[in-house]
This record gives structure tokens, sequence and C-alpha cells, in this order.
């Protein structure tokens, strides 16, 4: 067995260095990275993530010719969305062809659009006739902050609602966590912020729920509303996989010896079981993160904020294809750098993933 | 089909209140056309905007319409829009699904990679990209989204059949010479019903909420055909004078989508047996005084 082991292992190892060997410099990162991984987690560990970094790469691009061919489908003419429905003459058309790149073949046009996009430069908007980049910057602060306030304040409430759940397993208090947790999910992120808006509005008039921000406790305070009701959308499976994560940790062995030793409970918890028990919240919080990006869309559109999810919808209804190439990108490569990312950490905790990949 | 087992109860509480919940509001979008007062698309501005009454029974939206004849056919929508999206990922999910657990090797791998670049993309945002390229409207977001809704079906199909496919009878089915199609869909698949229509039943739920979505921003239903995500949307500018045009949308979505849950949950937990308690002495009794007659 350790025989065929080593064998397998050793060329893949120096299959990788050859590969990034075209310079002495990175080769030479390249081994000092691999030694420390080696130390961390062992050749499994090597070989998991350049796997794994490999098949983000490839979904990445995979998904970026999707979404090309996707748009690049529509029966709507560019041309025309360009001109805003106006008439003009062959000549104006023909220019405006030339001039966004829309009479070269398709090819050529994806290949500019993917070295474009790795300059930072997406392209054109058709309507707004701005650089899309511009666009994107500037409402970058508000989606992002949605989602990290929204998954962090969600991580901050669901691991203490599941383990009260677990260790009160059945009792009144679980199950009335449990039917909140059940209502508040689903409920449609859009509703509850409707319903936030009216509660709101009623009880503090004076909360400033619309309008732009100047500062950054004005920035935590228009997106606080918003961000709790994202928060609430995922909290139905966090709280609910914290749970029964929990009780499978309470039933393991190490606990009992524990309880037999006469640890006082709350260190058993918080000590050793919190940490295996949140293993799988990983797992599934990385895949909820997609879903809580699409809620931010939903969510800026009821708050009126203006982020990346207004600009999308618009750049839809608009026909404004770089806007909406350019921004589905985005937000495909920042899901896929979390899960990527997730994936990682979940193979540092548990050395079993690295042998499945 | 798994058959009833007399020592497990189906109709639990829980079971009982949702599923009745359910039967109504599916009674009620389906006899509509009885039940409705007024023309969900009759424009009455002289009425617009009103409380209710006895003439409109959850008021009027801003062009008159009533409200409450608008939620019997807003359902019709929003409950077909779901079926219809549950029905393609079905059709396209589990054959998907079936042929790469049973064949495995290429086919396997093909499909996973493709369910892999559909997962790739954040929830609705791969509907988001085909509604503008092939427009908005109903039929497109159904499809769209019942695209999405492929990956998580075929691979708990995959996983079911890789069990089921290492059992005798399946090898047994082979030596008396059943073709693969015969074994795929009339061995294997009825054992693995169960399960999915669990997974089936919840994925209407969700069906409905993204469909909601879709017709929220504007890109699934077109106005005036009502639904209830766009009657959310209409309803959202009027929340402090009129609430009632966005509430009763979204409230009649809450109370939906939970009854699906809790129903979905009963019916787990009644095909699941370990969670079921031991029956009392008196029916042992009684089961084993059947048995010795």
């Amino acid at each position: 067995m350790e025989y065929v082991k080593i064998h397998t292992i050793k060329p893949t190892a120096t299959l990788s260095v050859g590969f990034f060997a075209f310079s002495r410099k990175i080769s030479d990162a390249m081994s000092i990275c691999r030694c420390i991984i080696k130390v961390i987690g062992g050749m499994y560990m090597v070989n998991f993530l350049f796997k794994r970094l490999g098949q983000f790469i490839i979904v990445l691009l995979v998904a970026s010719v999707i979404i090309f061919i996707l748009v690049r489908l529509s029966q709507v003419d560019p041309v025309s969305v360009i001109l805003g429905g106006k008439q003009s003459s062959t000549e104006t058309v023909a220019n405006l062809r030339a001039k966004f790149g829309l009479d070269r073949p398709v090819i050529e046009q994806y290949f500019t659009w993917i070295t474009g996009m790795l300059r930072g430069d997406f392209g054109f908007g058709y309507k707004y006739q701005q650089p899309v980049s511009e666009l994107i910057a500037a409402r970058i602060p508000i989606t992002f902050g949605l989602v990290f306030i929204g998954s962090l304040t969600a991580l901050i409430l669901a691991i203490p609602m599941g383990v009260i759940s677990a260790l009160k397993q059945n009792s009144p208090i679980d199950t009335t966590l449990s039917m909140l947790a059940l209502i508040l999910g689903a409920a449609p992120s859009f509703l509850i912020s409707i319903i936030m808006i009216m509660i709101v509005a009623k009880v503090a008039p004076s909360f400033p729920v619309t309008g732009n921000y100047s500062s950054f406790g004005e920035y935590l305070q228009r997106l606080s509303l918003p961000s709790l009701a994202l928060t609430f959308s995922m909290l139905a499976l966090a709280s609910r996989v914290t749970r029964s994560g929990m009780i499978e940790q309470i039933q393991a062995p190490y606990v009992q010896t524990a309880k037999a030793k006469g640890v006082p409970l709350s260190r058993i918890i918080t000590r050793h079981a919190l940490k295996n028990a949140v293993i799988p919240l990983i797992a599934v919080i990385s895949l909820q993160i997609g879903n809580m990006i699409v809620g931010a869309v939903l969510v800026e559109n009821v708050f009126s904020l203006a982020g990346l999810g207004s600009l999308l919808v618009a750049g839809i209804k608009s026909s404004d294809y770089p806007i909406v190439q350019g921004i589905t990108m985005l937000l495909v490569f920042i899901f896929l750098v979390i899960s990527t990312l997730a994936d990682i950490i979940y193979a540092v905790i548990d050395p079993r993933i690295r042998q499945s990949i | 089909m798994k058959k009833k087992n007399k020592l497990g109860k189906f109709f639990t509480l829980p079971v009982i209140i949702s599923l009745s919940v359910l039967i109504v509001i599916i009674l009620a979008v389906l006899f509509a056309a009885f039940l409705a007062t007024h023309d969900p698309l009759a424009l009455s501005m002289s009425e617009s905007l009103q409380g209710p009454s006895s003439a409109h029974l959850l008021g009027t939206d801003k062009t008159g319409r009533d409200i409450f004849s608008r939620l019997l056919f807003g359902g019709r929508t929003t409950l077909l829009g779901a079926l219809g999206v549950v029905i393609i990922s079905v059709i396209i999910g589990i054959p998907l699904g079936l042929f790469s657990g049973y064949f495995g090797g290429k086919v396997d791998m093909v499909t996973m990679r493709i369910s892999d670049m559909i997962v790739a993309f954040p929830s609705l945002l791969l509907a988001f990209v085909f509604v503008s390229s092939f427009g908005r409207g109903l039929m497109n977001a159904v499809v769209a989204v019942g695209i999405i809704y492929v990956p998580m079906l075929a691979k708990l199909t995959r996983s079911l059949v890789l069990v089921e496919k290492n059992k005798t009878y399946v090898e047994a089915s082979r030596a008396i010479g059943y073709s693969h199609f015969q074994i795929i869909f009339f061995q294997i698949l009825p054992n693995c019903i169960s399960t999915i229509l669990v997974q089936l039943t919840l994925d209407i739920g969700y069906a409905i909420l993204d469909l909601a979505a879709m017709s929220f921003l504007g890109l699934g239903i077109q106005p005036p055909t009502p639904d209830w995500g766009a009657m959310l949307e209409e309803g959202r500018i009027y929340l402090s004078t009129n609430p009632l045009i966005a509430l009763a949308p979204g409230i009649t979505i809450i109370i939906t989508v939970v009854a699906i849950n809790i129903f979905s949950d009963g019916v787990q937990s009644y095909l699941d047996p370990s969670h079921r308690k031991l029956p009392s002495v008196k029916k042992i009794r009684r089961l084993v005084g059947v048995a010795h007659e």
C-alpha cells in the first residue's frame, strides 16, 4: 500500500513543480509554498489545493463562456439599444458597430471581453455611455456590505440559536425557535423588508430608511435594516444545521467522557463540541451566500439602495448587455472565490476531505 | 411504493393542519372563477385605493381592481408556475440522475460537470441572464428557474440510484434478461420515488418564492396579469396608506410556503422509521392476536 502511495504522489508533485518552472523566482516561491502546505496538511493537501484551484479556474472560464453565449443569443440588436430606438443612417450604424467592436468575429469579441476584464475594463454601457467599471465600482460597497454584514449577523445569531435548540431538544424553547426560523425562512426577503419598513415607519419615523449616505455611520444605518432582512433568510437553514450538528456532537462518546470527568457543560460545549458542530455549517453557508447575493438584489430594490442589484435589473430591462455581462461575471467570480475558500478551510479542518476531490 | 404501515401515524397534528391549509388554498385557487367577486383585470378608477368593504373583500388597488379576486387568480399563475418549474426540473433532472447513477463513467462525469456549472451561478442569477436574453414573461421565467433546480434533483436521484444499484434484485433482473431501460424505470425508480417526492414538495415551495422574486423585479409575469409577486411590487408604494395591497399576497405566500414545509417535514418523518415511537402494548397484543388466529 505504502509503495503505491509514494509512487502516485511523487509524480504529481514533480509535475506541479515542473509546470511552474518557467521562471526560477516563481518556482522558488512555489517550492516554499509547497513546503509550508506540506507542513500544514501533508502531500494530500498539496494535491487537493492544486486540484481545487484548477477546478476554480476552469469553472470560472466556462461560466464566462456561458454568460457570453447567453447574452449573445438575445434577439435584440445591440445597436438599436445604443441608438435608443431612433432611426439613423447606415453610416452611423456602421460607426457604432466598429466603436463597440460588434463587427468583429464572435470569438474575438469574447477574448477582448475577457482580457479587458482582467485589466479592469468591463466595456462600455450601451445606454449609460460610461465605462461599466465606473458604474460598478461606485455600487460595490453597498452590495458587498449587505452580503457581508448579512452573513456575519446570520452566523452570530445562528450558532447560539442552534446550540440552545440542541441543548434543550424538543422543549418549548426548541419548538418556538424552530417555528420562528421556519416562518422567517419561508418569507421571501423582499416581503420581510416591506414589513420591516412598515414597522419602522410606525415606531421610529425619523429613521433614515431611504436616501443616500455620506459618512460611515450613516452607511451602517442605511444598511442595518436590509442586512437584517437578509440575515433572516439565511437564519432558518443555518440554525437548523447547527442544531443537528450540535445534537450529533452531544451524543458522541467524547462528550460523555468529559461529563463523566466532571467538566462543566459550558466548557464542554464551547471548547470541544462547538468546533466540531460548526463544520457542516461552513459548507452550508458557502452555498447559501449565493442565495444571499440574489437576496441582496431584491432587497436593494425595496430599500431603493443604489447597489449592483438595481443596476443589474435596470440593465436587463433596457437590454444593456455590457452591464449585464459585467455584473453577472463579477458576482459569479465572488461566489466562486467564496466557495473555493470555504472548501479549502473545510479541507484544513477535516483531513478526510483532502482525498475526496 | 411504500405501503402504509399500520404502526406509523401519517396524520399527525402538524400534517393535518398544514394539509388542510394547503387543500383550502388549492381549492380556492382552482375555483377562482366561481369564488372571485370581480374580474381581476377590470379597471375602475373611481374605486381605487379603497379599504376592505362589503363590495371589495380586501379593498382595491391603485387602478380599482379588486384585491381578493386578484389574489385568487394570481394564485393560479403562481401555483401553476411553481408546478411548471418542478415539472421541468423533473423531466430533465430525474432521467439525468438515473442515467448518471446507473451507468457511471463518462455519462456520470459529464452530468456532474454540467451540474457544477449551473451551481456555480448564485441561484437566480442564471435565470436573470436567461430572461434578459430571451425576454421577460412567465414561460421564460419558469423555464429558467426550472433549469436552475435540475442539479439538485439530479444529484439526489444519482445518490439514491448509487445505493440501489448494488442490491441483489438489480443483479437478478439483469440475469433474467431485463434491459437497462426496464431496470432503471421499473425497478430502481419506484424505490427511490418516495424520497424524491419529499424533495419535490419542498421544491414547489422554493419555486413559489423564486417566481415571486422574479415577478417582484419585473422579470417574470408582465402586468396586468395578476401574480402574488407582482402584487407585492405594486403594493409596495402604498404601504403606509393601504398596507393591504402588499400584505394580502405577502401573507398568502408565507402561509403557503410554511404549510408546504411543515407538510413535507411530516411526510419525511413518516417515511423515516427511526422517528417512530414503539406502539403501545395494546396494539402489539392486538396484532399478535391477529397473527395467532
